[in-house]
């Protein structure tokens, strides 16, 4: 028989695997990104209109403040929402997209014969990606905040005290970064669950809140609360940002170990 | 007992005492076979007999405890180049929640170059899926068609079914086993089929392997199968006579007749049990599965 099909082709004593096309390994990396952007309702709609949601209510209150506090107090009101932290909700958004990926995206990719390290380096692009472009949207609505003056309320969701007020570069790290830093602590936490399950989720919390409590003992102990506010301060958004991507490399790379062994069970 | 399987030269699928081991449970147990190129094996046994876990084994999603998988001549676990030749479906595999059928047959075809849209469209119209509906939503017999119409339409080199149609009715089984049929003598490739429901599926199959317990009992030819046992039907006195000195599989009786169950019988056997009256019937692949399980079960028995 000689038919096409590429193994039907080799019938000799050691069966090669026949070249395919497809297989060529920077497709099947790139195609595993597209596998977690697939469904764009997921990626970009729901969140992008929840946002919205968010920022209608926020628009409400600040128009509720204008119509009923006047003078000074009206000013003090406005200036508090500097401390907004209306916009944190789509960074959450962006650990649970994580989280899933490592999860149901993981089983499905391993359904559709991909090895765990093309699905891993292909998330990781997506992630990328998404930060990316979120920290676009986010920058790009920053300036209309600016230039709307709050959106005509002198409000603030997009240029908090958070991101700072900086050139658009800066802006597109601390969000793009940001994002970043959540994604693979979600990635992380989802390869964790998928090697070790809850036991293994559970350990790893217990270690944080054990760092994070010796942490705050350290500081406590040798009264430097005040150096800690004042590096605060001095680093600015956009160097507290850039610290983040230390934790934001060391998930991406223990993420990339974890997941090398694990297996989805139904 | 050791199995010997003959040294298949265009074997794409080479398993040699192949040990899986979750914690204390050893759920593959030193198994060996072969799968030959372009057939359709069955890979049955009970539940919970490491059917699953073979497959998972040889599609790279489980490393192996001990012993050697070759799948194309080389190890299946994290190589591209293997598993880019594979399908696997298996019921219990799981989607995003997100997602719906038309994701999957959106993103699906980025992975298997053989990939035929226009099959993959005419099966979602046959197994009438919606394919705009979340997955999560679908009954049973639905979510099994996404993964069948995947597995027949992904055209891979080697394809694995692993109980495909849970919860599809007797028509959609048809359809998948008449469509299976005809796109293998299309385009011949490996398939592997594992499932309970042996009597559908013996006319399919080309070999067959028994896994029971961990271990392979039955590594043989469907044909040879099919024809290693006959029932002898008739009367006592008669039955007994033409079986005594045969390899008796299992036994029957009803007041003065008897069925028994033998080996292989030649020509000249049939014909000797014609002229004294009895009557041969054919045992089911089912059957005979069942009939060889309880026996080696027995051997196992007297050995320890």
């Amino acid at each position: 028989m000689t038919t096409a099909t590429p193994t039907s082709a080799t019938v000799s004593s050691d069966i090669r695997p026949p070249q395919a096309g497809n297989a060529h390994p920077m497709n099947r990396i790139w195609n595993a990104a597209r596998l977690n952007l697939v469904n764009r309702w997921t990626v970009y709609w729901i969140p992008l209109m929840i946002l919205g949601f968010i920022w209608l209510v926020n628009l409400a209150i600040w128009w509720i403040i204008n119509a009923s506090v006047g003078g000074a107090d009206r000013t003090d009101a406005m200036d508090g929402t500097q401390w907004s932290g209306a916009s944190f909700y789509i960074f959450v958004y962006m650990l649970v997209i994580a989280v899933q990926s490592m999860n149901m995206t993981f089983a499905y990719a391993l359904g559709l014969s991909l090895t765990r390290r093309e699905f891993y380096l292909g998330s990781s692009i997506a992630f990328v990606l998404l930060a990316f472009s979120y920290g676009v949207i986010l920058t790009a609505l920053s300036y209309l905040e600016e230039w709307t003056n709050g959106w005509g309320l002198g409000g603030h969701m997009f240029t908090s005290v958070y991101f700072g007020s900086g050139p658009a570069w800066q802006r597109l790290f601390i969000f793009g970064a940001a994002m970043l830093f959540f994604a693979f602590i979600g990635a992380l936490s989802g390869t964790i669950f998928m090697r070790w399950r809850t036991n293994g989720l559970l350990i790893a919390a217990a270690l944080t809140t054990l760092l994070i409590v010796g942490a705050v003992a350290l500081i406590t102990m040798t009264q430097s609360w005040g150096l800690v506010g004042e590096w605060f301060v001095t680093s600015g958004p956009q160097g507290v940002i850039a610290w983040t991507l230390l934790p934001t490399v060391l998930s991406g790379f223990a993420g990339y170990f974890i997941l090398s062994r694990a297996t989805p069970r139904g | 007992m050791t199995y010997n399987p003959a040294h298949h030269p265009d074997a794409v699928v080479r398993v040699r005492d192949l040990t899986k081991r979750f914690g204390k449970v050893t759920a593959v147990d030193g198994v060996t076979f072969d799968i030959r190129a372009n057939t359709i094996t069955g890979l049955l046994g009970r539940n919970g007999a490491g059917k699953t876990t073979v497959m998972q084994v040889l599609t790279g999603q489980e490393f192996a405890t001990s012993g050697d998988a070759q799948v194309f001549g080389e190890s299946p676990a994290e190589n591209a180049r293997v598993l880019s030749q594979i399908s696997f479906i298996k019921e219990s595999q799981r989607y995003p929640d997100d997602f719906q059928p038309k994701h999957v047959f959106e993103s699906a075809p980025w992975f298997f170059e053989n990939w035929d849209s226009d099959f993959a469209a005419r099966l979602v119209s046959e197994f009438r899926l919606p394919v705009n509906r979340r997955i999560k939503k679908l009954s049973r017999g639905q979510l099994s068609a996404v993964g069948v119409i995947v597995g027949l339409a992904s055209r891979a080199p080697l394809t694995f079914f692993d109980e495909p149609y849970l919860g599809l009715d007797a028509v959609s089984r048809q359809l998948f086993y008449d469509r299976l049929l005809e796109d293998y003598a299309e385009h011949p490739r490996t398939i592997v089929l594992s499932t309970h429901l042996i009597d559908e599926v013996s006319q399919l199959l080309e070999h067959v392997l028994v896994i029971d317990d961990g271990k392979i009992i039955i590594d043989e030819e469907a044909e040879t199968l099919r024809g290693s046992a006959t029932t002898v039907v008739g009367m006592r006195s008669a039955v007994e006579s033409f079986v005594a000195g045969r390899s008796i599989l299992s036994r029957e009786g009803i007041g003065g007749l008897a069925s028994v169950t033998v080996g292989a019988l030649s020509a000249d056997d049939r014909a000797q049990a014609a002229r004294a009256g009895l009557e041969l019937s054919p045992v089911s692949l089912q059957q005979l599965i069942v009939r060889r399980t309880h026996v080696t079960e027995k051997e196992f028995e007297n050995q320890s």
